[in-house]
């Protein structure tokens, strides 16, 4: 038995006695040895891995944004700026990218911390990317070669034009060469076998000392970090099942923030005095209606424009704003979201809810209702399945399909919700080459800073593994490869502009709101900034490095 | 010897219907829709590529029966896989788990069983007195309440008085004392703890009382009134040892769900165990977590149902017939 399972034994047999003195000692153990200095956060998604060739999950890449460097990474206005990278440039081509990266910078276990570590990370995912690496192969897309002219400088050199290379670099965490060499031999298995355990060397403004899976992740300040020091000595983040317990958590100061508050809580929050922060989210919710044109007979009217655009008419876009998201959020009308910096086209608005405008649309359609007030179509009544994955059929997500059901039954069209878990929902969506489904009502999240990974979700080479919505078209892809060319900014913006007008005029998704992400943190806190929708982000060491005890 | 076969027949019942459940586990899972290489590939601009390497790094390349021959073989060899979410040992991952569990569950039973032992008692002492009507009726009500409504409830009302989540105040970078660690644990164990407890000792107080109401009307009881002992000495003494068969009866039954009966108060209260694993597990279709979860809730079944036979046997002989 080890020592602290003994230890846990032992407290096993006198927790019930400790239970009836709980009402005082409670008390005395909120985190007084934290002595202000620690900043403990509350977050509802576990860490998957500390490896990142094996993991997967936001929160895990927040961890590496920590404690690993990254070339360049975004601030709180959405631009991006200095990392390990001090400065860059491009050449005119757009084919090679050089990087100065900070001289004199060293691991958190004393070793020289360079270029050569950037260009060896690159290289191996470069040339794992169909095997081990596989999971990070997007962030390396046309790179040829990763060389050091010297120490402190890095030369990437792509194979074409790269117009997101900066957003694909700030997510690769520089990992140090002299502890995972050895791990990328032969066919580089061994890099998704290694568990990269705290204590882990880093060269971030902090290193992880302990983390206890589903429970916490505890981080101290890095002393060899080559930035400016944080103003914590550390922080540390306290994984909740439940949203109810991690609130109640925070109500009662034994967290300093929350992240992904729900809608529900904040008014409370805000009444305990609680600073609540909301900010445009990265994420859409939306209906897909199958437009796979080989899609069952059963529902393959589904593909006709008009009844696609009844379908948008008949969304309550701002009630479901108003009752769903309680006002945190917008109707939604693009599939880029307004927290992806800049490059959400307003020009594109939220379709109104127009139930008269929906019923003459299926009138001109042909399909007209039964006696039982359906609409029938192509000899069937129009009557579909919708699946509810998990992450919507829970609070919000299932009132808002309610107030989608209620408007689709005023046009005569019928859904009978399926409520799946995750798994089984993209394997309804994929079953026969997305030919089975219908419609489903799930969200999609993008990167702060870029359009890229939001549009090549709806590509043909995504079809069947990311684009779950029978969607392919020509157009759209030769569209998507022009914007991933475009190395000027404003040609990228009117390429991107005129896929997003293209998604809305196909309908391919009905976006019904962008909710917003919001946080929560005490007010004895200040200088909390949100990249993204949010301070403990993936994308950014700002927010935990300006963070300061208020006053 | 007729002991000896008795424990054996037991004994390999109980193996049987490990291998039978283990089986089972192993298939039922697979004939759900969606597996873990379709939610892990769920991620910006994943291709063919991630998905072929997730599915070798899994071993789900493979035939199915080619899968369950590996599963049995690395069974008999102590090795539960590997997880496919946390890409280590299910093994060294659940037995955490496990220890988390059985500590949250075990002070819950344990606690259920002295209240509603104390309880049953009290009411049936004191029938038909406002005591017993009030003891009866609260434990019912409490009874009725869900665990995880009745969790969220006490969570709500216990909001800054008692720590909401967790098991223990985990933002210290160095180990705290013993004693301190131990009353920092024993504080997040009320919450989960008295949920476990208010939900579960209402049945153990209804059959306490009952079975002593029966044991009271005894003919011995009335001698030993009649010989003049207190009723304190009546009660606790004579009545309450009978009574107690029942009791040995529904404590062993519900031994063996002592491993998987918290699984909801788990999830409300961030309990990092068993249950909590299991159930974020089966959402993940990570299948070594779920089978190892699984495979251990139905071993403690099944031993401790084997237990409780032995039990029996030795209590009462006629039960090998």
């Amino acid at each position: 038995m080890t020592r602290r399972s003994l230890r846990r034994t032992a407290a096993a047999l006198v927790a019930v006695i400790v239970a009836g003195c709980g009402l005082v000692s409670c008390g005395g153990t909120e985190n007084e040895s934290a002595g202000g200095e620690v900043f403990r956060l509350g977050a509802d998604q576990p860490i998957d891995s500390l490896n990142p060739f094996v993991s997967v999950v936001t929160m895990s890449f927040a961890v590496f944004e920590q404690i690993y460097p990254t070339l360049v990474q975004l601030d709180p206005h959405e631009q991006y700026v200095p990392d390990f990278a001090g400065s860059w440039s491009t050449s005119p081509d757009g084919r090679m990218w050089t990087f100065h990266t900070h001289p004199g910078a060293k691991w958190s276990d004393g070793m020289a911390l360079t270029a050569a570590d950037a260009a060896w990370t690159l290289t191996t995912i470069a040339k794992f990317q169909d095997g081990p690496t596989a999971g990070l192969a997007n962030y390396v897309t046309a790179l040829d070669s990763a060389t050091t002219p010297d120490p402190d400088t890095l030369v990437l050199q792509y194979s074409r034009p790269v117009a997101n290379v900066l957003n694909q670099l700030k997510s690769v965490p520089i990992l140090p060469e002299h502890v995972w060499r050895e791990y990328a031999q032969g066919d580089g298995g061994a890099l998704t076998t290694f568990p990269n355990t705290a204590p882990i060397v880093s060269g971030g403004p902090f290193t992880l000392v302990r983390h206890q899976p589903k429970q916490i992740a505890l981080f101290k300040r890095n002393p060899a970090y080559y930035g400016p020091p944080p103003h914590i000595a550390g922080f540390g983040i306290q994984f909740f099942s439940s949203a109810d317990a991690m609130i109640t958590a925070l109500k009662s100061h034994q967290l300093d923030a929350a992240q992904s508050v729900p809608a529900t809580s904040v008014a409370n929050l805000k009444s305990a005095g609680f600073e609540v922060v909301s900010s445009p989210g990265l994420r859409f919710d939306s209906i897909t209606v199958n437009a796979n044109p080989k899609q069952r007979a059963e529902h393959r009217e589904l593909t006709n424009p008009l009844v696609r655009q009844a379908f948008d008419h008949a969304i309550d876009r701002v009630g479901v704003v108003k009752t769903s998201l309680l006002g945190h959020g917008h109707p939604g009308s693009s599939i880029i979201p307004p927290g992806t910096a800049g490059w959400y086209d307003r020009s594109i608005a939220p379709t109104p809810f127009d139930l008269d405008a929906a019923n003459r649309l299926l009138d001109e359609a042909g399909y007209r209702k039964g006696p039982d007030g359906v609409r029938i179509a192509n000899g069937h009544p129009m009557d579909y399945p919708i699946i509810l994955p998990e992450d919507t059929y829970s609070g919000a997500g299932l009132r808002s399909f309610q107030i989608v059901r209620a408007g689709f039954a005023r046009i005569g069209v019928r859904l009978t919700p399926r409520l799946l878990d995750n798994a089984a929902a993209n394997d309804a969506n994929m079953a026969d080459d997305s030919q089975d489904f219908a419609m489903t009502m799930w969200g999609w999240s993008g990167a702060a800073s870029d359009p890229d990974d939001t549009l090549n979700y709806l590509t043909c080479r995504s079809w069947g593994i990311l684009n779950d919505t029978g969607y392919c078209g020509e157009d759209w892809d030769r569209l998507y490869d022009r914007q991933s060319v475009a190395m000027d900014p404003a040609d990228r913006h009117r390429i991107v502009d005129e896929m997003q007008r293209l998604a809305a005029q196909d309908r391919v998704l009905l976006v019904l709101d962008y909710p917003d992400s919001i946080e929560a943190h005490s007010r004895s806190w200040a200088d909390l900034p949100q990249v993204g929708g949010d301070s403990f982000s993936s994308e950014s060491k700002i927010p935990l490095l300006s963070v300061r005890k208020a006053g | 010897m007729r002991n000896f076969d008795y424990v054996l027949r037991r004994g390999i019942f109980s193996l049987v219907t490990i291998f039978l459940a283990v089986t089972g586990n192993f298939f039922l899972f697979r004939l759900l829709p969606g597996d873990a290489v379709s939610n892990l590939a769920k991620v910006p601009h994943a291709g063919p590529e991630l998905q072929h390497a997730l599915m070798v790094r899994f071993g789900l390349d493979r035939s199915t029966w080619d899968q369950y021959l590996l599963y049995l073989k690395n069974l008999l060899h102590g090795d539960l896989g590997v997880s496919f979410t946390y890409q280590e040992p299910v093994s060294h991952l659940l037995l955490t788990d496990l220890e988390n569990t059985v500590l949250l569950a075990g002070a819950g039973t344990l606690g259920a069983i002295v209240l509603g032992v104390l309880s049953g008692v009290v009411a049936a002492w004191r029938r038909s007195s406002p005591l017993d009507h009030l003891n009866t009726g609260l434990a019912t009500l409490v009874y009725s309440f869900p665990a995880q409504w009745l969790g969220l409830v006490l969570l709500i009302i216990f909001a800054g008085v008692l720590p909401a989540g967790g098991m223990s105040d985990l933002f210290v970078f160095d180990s705290p004392p013993f004693w301190p660690h131990l009353a920092d644990v024993g504080s997040h164990m009320v919450l989960p703890t008295a949920t476990l407890i208010l939900t579960a000792y209402g049945g153990y107080t209804l059959v306490v009382r009952s079975s002593m109401l029966e044991t009271l009307g005894e003919d011995y009881v009335l001698t030993a009134r009649a010989k003049g002992l207190s009723s304190r000495r009546i009660v606790w003494r004579h009545a309450v040892r009978n009574a107690m068969l029942p009791i040995v009866t529904m404590v062993a039954l519900d031994l063996g769900y002592v491993v998987g009966g918290a699984v909801l108060v788990e999830v409300i209260f961030s309990w990092p165990g068993l249950g909590m694993a299991t159930y974020t597990a089966l959402g993940q279709r990570d299948y070594p977590m779920v089978q190892g979860g699984f495979l251990i809730l139905t071993v403690s079944v099944i031993l401790l149902n084997f237990l409780a036979d032995l039990v029996y046997f030795r209590l009462d002989r006629r039960v090998s017939a």
